[in-house]
């Protein structure tokens, strides 16, 4: 079955003296709809697994498959329009000088119609609700703003995939919890593909399945409520886990008996609700 | 070393047309050896506060005494650097801030500038990177070598070469993964608790302020609107919402079983006591069903 | 920094405001070029009237136009006081050495210190009425010209655009690389001058990496959203050269007439 992207054996590293490589036998497979999150510690190779994907960096060896079409040097300008990506630092990544004028970026770069482009930039910052900043410069935005420009950015030029490459790792609490709420409702609601790339629990928990990379290699690759129930396995490894887990962990330590499959917040709390005051 | 801050008041470019209050009229002590927690949004002040402690503004109006230096509109700049010897400043990515060819030279560099002799300072140097758990091998290396983690060890090294009593820290975790927060904050907390270190931090991880900090407080617009212990500011999940404040996620989570009818005898702060608690109360509830 | 005022944009809706960038931009560089026709009292009546009148229907207050001076202001007096002890002509008041101090001596020097603030008000006029996006399209639509000749007109503009995006936030990193290093015992602007050298090195070192880092995030955030050279490229902005536009080029046709049949 052909999914809209498909990477197989995937290999590169940064520079030729390195003796590891950085992405090591990467073997990939996502579905058109998907929401797939990638975690990883720093490091790990997360990001550099994103830039294969778009073409960024140039792998020594393996094949990527963007919704069929194979990328190679002549197809990359074609595949880069069925990608968008949202990058970490929300002030390195805006380039016009107003935010209409960023959002529209994208669309210049393609060639897009001046009426056209005009509609499409209103619809886009309508959706992530900027719509009444359009005038405004960078620097008198927060960077949660910056970020929703960036996704509008994305919305305008209408790709089939979107990745959010830590996007939402600089940011204060309320623009991280904006931002995780943009991208649900552009997976679930536009119907993007979407790769979330993250070490956010949260955003990771609500994904459809995660990956997990550490030293280049794809080490587990499940439903992420399969994942976190590793629970210390994760933490290991540098990662976190989502609170009823970790509050799991703790509990036992007291030697209190608690079901082994993973429980969200709402049932861990409903279970604990029953113990405590049952009869 | 305490501060003592009296009816401390900012203004920005104060006399041209795009002056801006940042602070009003705030005022409060640190005691020594504390651990005080700063928490409020964006813009609120926080930043505008700590610039303060460590002279790289001076107020508007009102004083300040931070380790015995007092600090009023009039203080001459000269006198700043006085202040500065004593309270060691961790910037927010404080990576950015290294320049020197070998990663020895960059934490010596502070020292040096107070004074200290070059030998003296690379003794220094060698002690404080042994403390944020550098490996010896790095000391030689250039800094921009070295991986995101490893290079803000560096420059927190580089602060601490200064011998502070007090630590300002503003976000030191941001943009680390899991495990490095955890490690950075638990670093904090052995270098308070065995050098009896007063430490500043400013964050939005209101976890870290229930795990780490015994004083916090809250800043809105320019004004303090809290000056309390984080048992007392988490105890109100109605106030800090009204301030668009989070919980620690042990707090918001026991919120959420109190309100189903979990009795609590205090909406705990940490997993510790919350899972202490719960044993408890799953306890109780088993030995009723036996007896 | 933050007191510096020329180039710095002020919103507004004023008519000035909703000029063309183009107009805006080469009738200020003509203003510059006719201000020297003047050569008596008249003419510079004339002119100072004239931007008295620009200033008012800019809805932008009088002092943002003052401070925009006092930068210049030693340079300003220097070359005034130059004209007043050294021109010759005229009514002899004063005189003492290579010094003489003349009617017409003074006369030059209020013509000469006029001649500045108009030039001045004028270029504040257009940084505070035009937001420097407007400036730098405007440039790239005047130049465009000069494409047929092989000037890459296009690419300049965007780099332009670019710099000008990062002026804010490059000085802001100034600003906290500046003060991580002073909390490192590091004085700026203190002691002799190679003291002073020597300070600046811990500023720009890590000023230049933090440069190169933005500017290698920037260029794959452009690659990932399609930039591959302005060939083929359509524009988002439009400038319109509107009704107002025009009648300001014919006040200047107007004014540039006056100004020749009032000289001496």
């Amino acid at each position: 079955m052909n999914g809209i992207i498909d990477i197989k054996d995937l290999c590169f590293r940064y520079s030729q003296e390195n003796e590891k490589l950085d992405l090591s036998h990467i073997d990939l497979h996502v579905n058109e709809g998907e929401w797939l999150a990638i975690i990883g510690h720093n490091g790990s190779g997360k990001s550099t697994l994103a830039k294969a994907i778009d073409g960024l960096i140039e792998p020594e060896a393996g094949e990527v498959f963007i919704d069929g079409e194979k990328l190679t040097d002549k197809s990359l300008w074609n595949i880069r329009k069925k990608i968008g990506m949202v990058f970490q630092n929300p002030d390195n990544q805006f380039v016009g000088a107003d935010v209409e004028g960023d959002v529209a970026f994208g669309l210049e770069n393609q060639g897009i119609e001046r009426e056209e482009m005009h509609a499409r930039v209103k619809k886009a910052l309508e959706v992530v609700d900027m719509q009444n900043f359009a005038k405004h410069e960078p620097v008198r935005l927060s960077g949660g703003q910056k970020q929703r420009v960036a996704i509008a950015g994305v919305l305008a030029l209408r790709p089939k995939i979107v990745i959010f490459d830590e996007s939402t790792s600089m940011l204060d609490p309320e623009g991280r919890l904006q931002i995780i709420s943009l991208i649900r409702q552009m997976n679930q609601i536009e119907g993007f593909t979407v790769i979330s790339i993250t070490h956010d629990i949260d955003e990771a928990s609500l994904a459809d399945r995660v990956i997990v990379i550490d030293d280049g290699q794809i080490i587990d690759d499940s439903l992420p409520e399969k994942l976190f129930q590793k629970g210390e396995q994760l933490i290991d490894i540098g990662l976190d886990v989502p609170y009823p887990q970790r509050l799991k962990l703790e509990l036992k330590k007291r030697g209190i008996q608690i079901p082994a499959e993973y429980m969200d917040e709402e049932s861990m709390v409903n279970w604990l609700c029953r113990s405590i005051l049952k009869n | 070393m305490s501060i003592h801050i009296e009816k401390l008041n900012y203004v920005y470019q104060s006399g041209t047309p795009f002056s801006h209050r940042a602070l009003t009229d705030v005022s409060l002590d640190i005691a020594d050896g504390s651990y005080t927690a700063i928490i409020g949004h964006t813009g609120s002040g926080k930043s505008t506060l700590l610039q303060h402690l460590n002279g790289l503004l001076k107020p508007t109006a009102g004083t300040l005494t931070v380790a015995g230096n007092k600090i009023t509109p009039e203080t001459k700049n000269k006198e700043l650097n006085e202040l500065r010897r004593h309270v060691g400043f961790i910037f927010q990515f404080p990576e950015a801030q290294l320049f020197e060819e070998t990663v020895l030279k960059d934490i010596a560099f502070a020292p040096k500038n107070f004074g200290k002799s070059d030998e003296e300072a690379e003794d220094l140097a060698a002690k404080m990177a042994e403390l944020v758990g550098l490996p010896a091998s790095v000391l030689q290396n250039s800094p921009f070598e070295l991986s995101g983690g490893q290079m803000r060890r560096v420059a927190i090294a580089g602060v601490l070469a200064m011998e502070p009593q007090i630590l300002v820290l503003d976000e030191p975790t941001a943009g680390l993964d899991p495990k490095g927060r955890l490690e950075m904050m638990e670093m904090f907390e052995r270098l308070h608790q065995q050098q009896n270190l007063t430490i500043i931090l400013v964050t939005h991880q209101m976890n870290d302020v229930a795990n780490y900090a015994d004083h916090v407080l809250v800043m809105e617009e320019g004004r303090l609107i809290a000056d309390s212990t984080p048992q007392e500011v988490f105890s109100d999940p109605k106030w800090l919402k009204g301030h668009h404040l989070g919980l620690p996620q042990t707090t918001a989570f026991a919120a959420k079983l109190a309100d189903k009818g979990v009795p609590f005898k205090n909406l705990p702060l940490t997993e510790e006591q919350l899972a202490a608690q719960l044993a408890e109360l799953l306890a109780g509830k088993g030995d009723e069903q036996h007896g | 920094m933050d007191k510096m005022l020329l180039g710095r944009y002020i919103n507004g809706d004023s008519l000035i405001h909703r000029m063309d960038p183009r107009g805006k931009l080469f009738l200020s560089f003509y203003f510059i070029v006719i201000v020297f026709l003047c050569n008596n009292w008249e003419t510079y009546v004339l002119m100072t009237a004239m931007v008295m009148l620009f200033v008012k229907l800019s809805d932008i207050s009088l002092g943002f136009f003052i401070k925009g001076v006092r930068p210049l202001i030693w340079l300003i007096l220097f070359t005034v006081l130059l004209q007043i002890f050294f021109s010759s002509g005229g009514h002899v008041y004063w005189h003492w050495g290579p010094f003489t101090v003349t009617d017409s001596g003074m006369t030059n020097g209020v013509f000469v210190f006029c001649r500045f603030v108009l030039i001045i008000f004028m270029s504040t006029l257009l940084t505070l009425t035009t937001t420097p996006i407007e400036i730098s399209d405007g440039l790239e639509l005047l130049l465009k010209p000069l494409t047929k000749i092989k000037v890459p007109v296009y690419e300049i503009a965007l780099m332009l655009s670019i710099a000008l995006r990062f002026v804010p936030t490059l000085m802001d990193e100034t600003t906290k690389i500046m003060n991580a290093q002073r909390a490192r015992g590091v004085n700026f602007g203190e002691g002799n001058l190679i003291k002073q050298i020597k300070s600046v090195i811990p500023l720009l070192i890590p000023l230049f990496v933090s440069s190169f880092n933005r500017a290698e995030d920037l260029a794959t955030a452009m690659e990932a959203r399609g930039y591959h050279g302005g060939e083929g490229r359509t524009k988002y902005r439009k400038q319109e050269w509107k009704r107002n536009d025009t009648i300001a080029v014919i006040l200047f046709v107007v004014l540039t007439i006056a100004l020749v049949v009032l000289r001496k």
